[in-house]
């Protein structure tokens, strides 16, 4: 291929001050390939040996790794290594009027937009509401073609939001980010994503890497990089749409996708269950974006 | 029907515009009910309230129980009640009313009638089989616009994880229940589908097995369907729904626990089928497979009968704060090592909104009509449906599609005009969350009050389960009535009665038992081993802890009254000192300190009456019998029948007494004397009725711990002090008596008692089942038949007891007794200290070693 080449390496490890007899654990780390847009190939390792270790689609098509560690350990290491080609590729930025696009989630006869349906809905972390409906609304004027708008309202979000790192939690609530207008990557992808459905748009939420550039003369750091996410607008007849709202930026090439769901709950990079007494834990994540 | 007995139907008069099962318009019984008319009508009133009385007896000792709770946020996972979430977060407390109601009257179906039924039944189950099918496959029914994408989307019941998961076999609705009912024409109609893991099957079995009893001429005379037949099809078909390969599967139920709304019926249906009953702490997935926790090993399942909901049986990929579940169980699902019915995701299809696309599904999928219409239900999530609700608000009923907390039905006829305006507010504010559906004048059918029969309103849950490529209906069902003759609100959590239903054979049926097999029988030989959880081998080893701690409190209870009456008013010095030296032991025994020994006690019968029936304070009686209780609820699928009436008697004479509040101080001793006598029958239970196997071998080693523990503590509160000899003397015989040897003793040394041979007869006695030696010798050879465990810890308990077996013989009774010149008994004292301290260990080690429970459950994070 002859598009840009990435190296991905997400190491997270967590430390416990007691004995862990049994870790199982769920990955979306392994990045999707995404017909016409970019191939991917990855492999997981993880420490101590898992007794399971298996790769599975979800409903999205996502990969995703199923783990147990069932012998007794008091430090747990996932690293994902990915190898990925992204193909320069430019957006279908024209598109019906938001409106039609609308409609046609309930008129369309046709299978991606009718499953494109359960991108409106509401979502474990991103509900519709009339104060995110009102945020939104500027946006979309009547007859704004529906790209436009969404284009629109991830440089509203951009500008009139800081990024502001530890403002935010995962229990931080969309309401409160509209509020306090600061938060994190995560924070503005459901907000773009909650105002689009709540203009009765579908939007879905991405999770995946941007490439970081040191500042002009310096080294990259080792680990600087993080994962990222974004969101995405579904156009009748053209597909899906990504836009950074917390960048301001078209996701192009410079960006890495991993999966995409309904918000973060469904593609969280590593989620588990674990039986221990082990009332504190550390965790350490540690990501590189390199190009090759 | 001339001779109808008049006082049976005096007062009953059905609601004009109801159909009534019994009588016709005309008020003439219906042709199907002359045999159970005209039997009833035979008897007297008394006989009738004799059989009432009867069936509730019969319930009570079958320890027959369904857990209500106190308020509207809580569980409903039998019923119309409308919110079902078997989260112990969300469970308000139970209200402690456990008590299953039966009518004793049975609701008789014609055969004519009931086969057009059940042809209407299995229709719709492979119908919702083809669309459950769909809804986990390739979506069809949403690319073709023939469901709106949110009806499925939008409703909890649909697990994403379970996405493209399939079961083997022909089906993958396992099994599901249709709750019926009649309109006013008497034509039927359904008002839901419990698809998620239906439950009633085992309460309409036991109900049969109860009516049977209470009228047993009357059942044999009437030729009425069996029931066993449904239960030899789920037998089979969960035997069949085993992964591809395999022989012989391992089945197991997996229950929330005895806390949960049914645990009752989930312990009934594991036993009734032979299976073991496991909560999701008892199987782990390891090697991709599902594994159970025995008290030998672990041991492979294939096949999981769910009464667990779904989203709660798999942390990992589902709720991630359930502590009911198995993590990793999905992805054993998802490589088909193990085959979970119901089916996980299947709940999607309670959703009521469903029914008002069934019709058009039932013509695409199955090119028919549907043979048993839905009651009339609109979607609020379409306009069409939207407007029709909200223009007959005060005629429909209302319910959200998705059962969840907060969330409950409501019949716009019973409303405010406020609160179908707030009503009216909630729908237009998210519509897809609500249906309308026409309220059905339901039929009544007559249940046994005081004056005779008397109508209530009726609804009637039906079960199928999948069987040979089609679906097997259970001949009869579990229908409930109203409580109150003016209701046609009919919900267990709101008091509602059940009845068995008979559907009667247009033949003579051969009386089936369970075990007649049909088909071939399976190619390996039956497993010998009927291995069970080690949860269930630790409840057992506690059970008999409890129950060998509350018989010896209430021996030494009686010792202490009846020492109590001889001396309180006696000017008997020695009388005195013993007394108050039970006193004290009592307190220290039952460690409900201060008690007696933090000074005088003003009314010494008043802390008597809390050590009996104070079932909140730690040590007493009634303490101690509650655990007992809820270990045997924990394992109530290993338990005989007859183990449940004796239980259910032992709860009764505690909560009797309890229930006399002050007055209860007159009752202590025929209380002490009645739970004696149920102990006394639960012990003869363990040792003549149950199977010498592990479960068994805790059990025992449980009482034998517990005994020894009793006895040397008893000694050593009571006699390592030496006072004048009336008072030792007294206080010896008062230990015999409480050890349960003083007949012995005085057969057997003839003479006032001393301390050297008391201490020969109750430490080193071999041939006195309630000696100190006694106990160590069972519990050696208990412990010589304990499993072997995998890490090879086993040693360590029988080093124990080894250990404590030689002190306790190398001992010498006449060393022991010696006492100091302060009058103290030291080596008594040290060697009596010893031996309780040992026994301690050895109970530690044995829990350690076998019952080892996961450590807490706790998220990655």
């Amino acid at each position: 291929m002859t598009g840009t080449r990435y190296t991905v390496t997400h190491r997270t490890e967590y430390g416990y001050e007691d004995v862990v007899t049994a870790s199982y654990g769920l990955a979306y780390l392994l990045p999707r390939d995404v017909t016409g847009r970019q191939q991917a190939r990855a492999s997981v390792v993880v420490t101590p040996s898992p007794s399971d270790l298996r790769e599975h689609h979800d409903i999205y098509g996502n990969r995703v790794l199923y783990f147990s560690v069932l012998s007794e350990h008091t430090t747990l290491v996932v690293t994902a290594t990915s190898t990925i080609v992204v193909e320069p590729r430019s957006l279908p930025l024209d598109g019906p009027p938001w409106e039609t696009a609308r409609d046609l989630l309930r008129s369309s006869s046709d299978p991606d937009t009718i499953d494109a349906g359960e991108f409106v809905l509401d979502s474990p972390k991103v509900a519709s509401s009339p104060a995110l409906a009102d945020y939104a609304a500027p946006s979309f004027p009547v007859g704004r073609p529906v790209v436009a708008g969404a284009v629109d309202l991830m440089h509203r979000i951009q500008r009139e939001f800081e990024y502001l790192p530890g403002a935010t939690s995962i229990s931080t609530t969309l309401d409160e980010v509209l509020e306090e207008r600061r938060g994190v990557c995560q924070d503005f992808a459901h907000l773009f994503v909650g105002c689009l459905r709540s203009m009765g748009l579908a939007a879905r939420y991405v999770s995946g890497y941007l490439e970081t550039l040191p500042p002009p003369g310096q080294a990259k750091l080792q680990g600087a990089d993080a994962s990222h996410a974004w969101g995405s607008v579904h156009v009748p007849g053209n597909g899906w749409v990504d836009l950074d709202p917390t960048n301001g930026l078209l996701v192009d090439d410079r960006y890495v996708i991993t999966a995409w769901g309904r918000d973060y709950s469904d593609v969280a990079p590593l989620k588990g269950v674990i039986f221990t007494e082990s009332a504190k834990s550390t965790l350490d994540v540690a990501v590189d974006v390199i190009r090759s | 029907m001339s001779d109808l007995h008049p006082s049976v139907l005096d007062a009953y008069e059905p609601p004009l515009g109801v159909y009534d099962e019994m009588l016709g318009s005309d008020r003439v019984p219906r042709r199907h009910w002359e045999s159970v008319l005209g039997s009833l009508s035979a008897m007297a009133p008394f006989e009738l309230a004799r059989r009432r009385a009867q069936t509730a007896r019969l319930l009570a000792d079958d320890g027959v129980t369904y857990h209500r709770y106190r308020t509207a946020t809580a569980v409903g996972e039998l019923g119309l009640e409308e919110v079902a979430t078997l989260d112990s977060a969300d469970r308000s407390r139970p209200t402690g009313d456990t008590a299953w109601r039966l009518d004793p009257v049975p609701v008789v179906l014609a055969s004519d009638e009931w086969r057009t039924v059940e042809e209407g039944l299995i229709q719709r189950a492979e119908l919702l089989d083809l669309v459950l099918t769909d809804l986990y496959g390739d979506r069809q029914l949403l690319h073709r616009r023939l469901l709106p994408p949110e009806l499925v989307f939008g409703h909890p019941g649909y697990l994403r994880a379970c996405h493209g998961m399939r079961l083997p076999g022909p089906h993958q609705l396992f099994t599901t229940a249709v709750d019926l009912a009649r309109d006013g024409g008497g034509s039927w109609h359904v008002l839901a589908d419990r698809t998620q893991a239906p439950s009633g099957a085992g309460y309409a079995l036991e109900n049969r097995t109860v009516v049977s009893r209470v009228f047993p001429s009357l059942y044999r005379d009437a030729q009425v369907h069996r029931l066993a037949p449904f239960f030899r099809a789920l037998r089979s078909s969960l035997q069949e729904v085993a992964p591809p390969g395999t022989n012989d599967p391992r089945i197991v139920v997996l229950t929330p626990g005895p806390h949960s709304e049914t645990a009752f019926e989930h312990a009934f249906v594991a036993s009734y089928l032979g299976y073991p009953l496991v909560q999701g702490g008892d199987l782990s997935v390891r090697d991709g497979r599902v594994w159970m926790r025995t008290l030998e090993r672990m041991e492979r399942v294939d096949v999981i009968l769910r009464r667990v909901d779904a989203a709660y049986s798999d942390p990992l990929e589902l709720r991630p704060d359930s502590e009911l579940g198995v993590p990793g169980l999905v992805e054993a699902c998802r490589q088909g090592a193990v085959s979970v019915v119901n089916t996980l995701g299947s709940g999607v299809l309670e959703n009521p909104a469903l029914l008002a696309f069934l019709p058009r599904l039932a013509e695409a999928l199955l090119g028919q009509e549907l043979r048993l219409p839905s009651v009339p239900t609109w979607w609020c999530g379409e306009e069409a449906g939207r407007k029709h609700v909200l223009a007959h608000l005060d005629t429909l009923v209302l319910k959200p599609v998705a059962r969840a907390v907060g969330a409950s039905a409501m019949l716009g006829s019973t409303l405010s005009a406020a609160e179908r305006d707030d009503l009216r507010c909630r729908v237009e504010a998210d519509p897809a969350a609500w249906v309308g559906q026409e309220e059905l004048t339901l039929a009544s059918a007559p249940v046994l009050a005081e004056d005779g029969l008397a109508p209530r309103r009726m609804v009637l849950r039906t079960f199928l389960v999948s069987r040979r490529g089609s679906y097997a209906a259970m001949a009869g069902g579990l229908t409930r009535v109203a409580p109150e003759p003016g209701t046609a609100f009919i919900a267990n959590q709101a008091g509602a009665w059940s009845k068995d239903t008979w559907i009667l054979t247009s033949e003579p049926e051969a009386a089936t038992g369970f075990w007649l097999q049909e088909g071939p029988q399976p190619l390996a030989a039956p497993r010998p081993d009927a291995s069970i959880s080690s949860r269930a081998g630790e409840n057992l080893f506690w059970l008999a802890r409890y129950a060998e701690r509350v018989e010896d409190a209430v021996r030494l209870l009686r010792v202490v009254h009846d020492r109590r009456n001889e001396f309180q008013h006696a000017s008997n010095p020695a009388g005195t000192a013993c007394l108050t030296t039970l006193y004290q032991a009592l307190t220290h025994i039952t460690t409900t300190y201060p008690g007696f020994v933090g000074g005088e006690i003003e009314h010494p019968t008043h802390e008597l009456a809390s050590l009996v029936f104070d079932h909140g304070r730690a040590g007493t009686v009634a303490f101690s019998a509650r655990r007992l209780l809820n270990a045997a609820r924990a394992v109530r699928d290993q338990l005989s029948i007859d183990t449940w009436s004796v239980l259910a008697a032992l709860e009764r004479d505690l909560d009797d007494g309890t229930a006399r509040g002050d007055d209860r101080t007159a009752v202590i001793v025929p209380t002490l004397t009645a739970v004696l006598q149920r102990l006394l029958a639960l012990s003869g239970l363990e040792a003549e009725s149950l199977v010498r196997d592990a479960g068994w071998r805790f059990q025992d080693a449980g009482r034998r711990i517990e005994r020894a523990i009793h006895l040397a503590s008893l000694l050593r509160v009571t006699l390592t002090l030496e006072r004048d000899q009336a008072t030792d003397s007294l206080l010896l015989e008062s230990v015999l008596t409480a050890a349960e040897s003083i007949i012995t003793y005085r057969r057997r040394y003839r003479s006032k008692a001393r301390l050297t041979t008391v201490l020969d007869l109750l430490l080193l006695d071999e041939s006195n089942p309630r000696s100190l030696v006694y106990q160590l010798q069972r519990l050696s050879e208990d412990v010589a038949n304990f499993p072997p465990s995998a890490d090879g810890r086993m040693d360590s308990v029988a080093r124990g007891v080894l250990g404590t077996t030689t002190l306790v013989r190398l001992a010498d009774t006449a060393t022991l007794a010696t006492t100091s010149d302060d009058g103290t008994r030291p080596e008594l004292e040290a060697f009596l200290w010893k031996v309780v301290e040992q026994l301690m260990a050895t109970a530690g080690a044995i829990e350690r070693t076998h019952f080892t429970p996961p450590k807490p459950q706790r998220r990655l994070a």
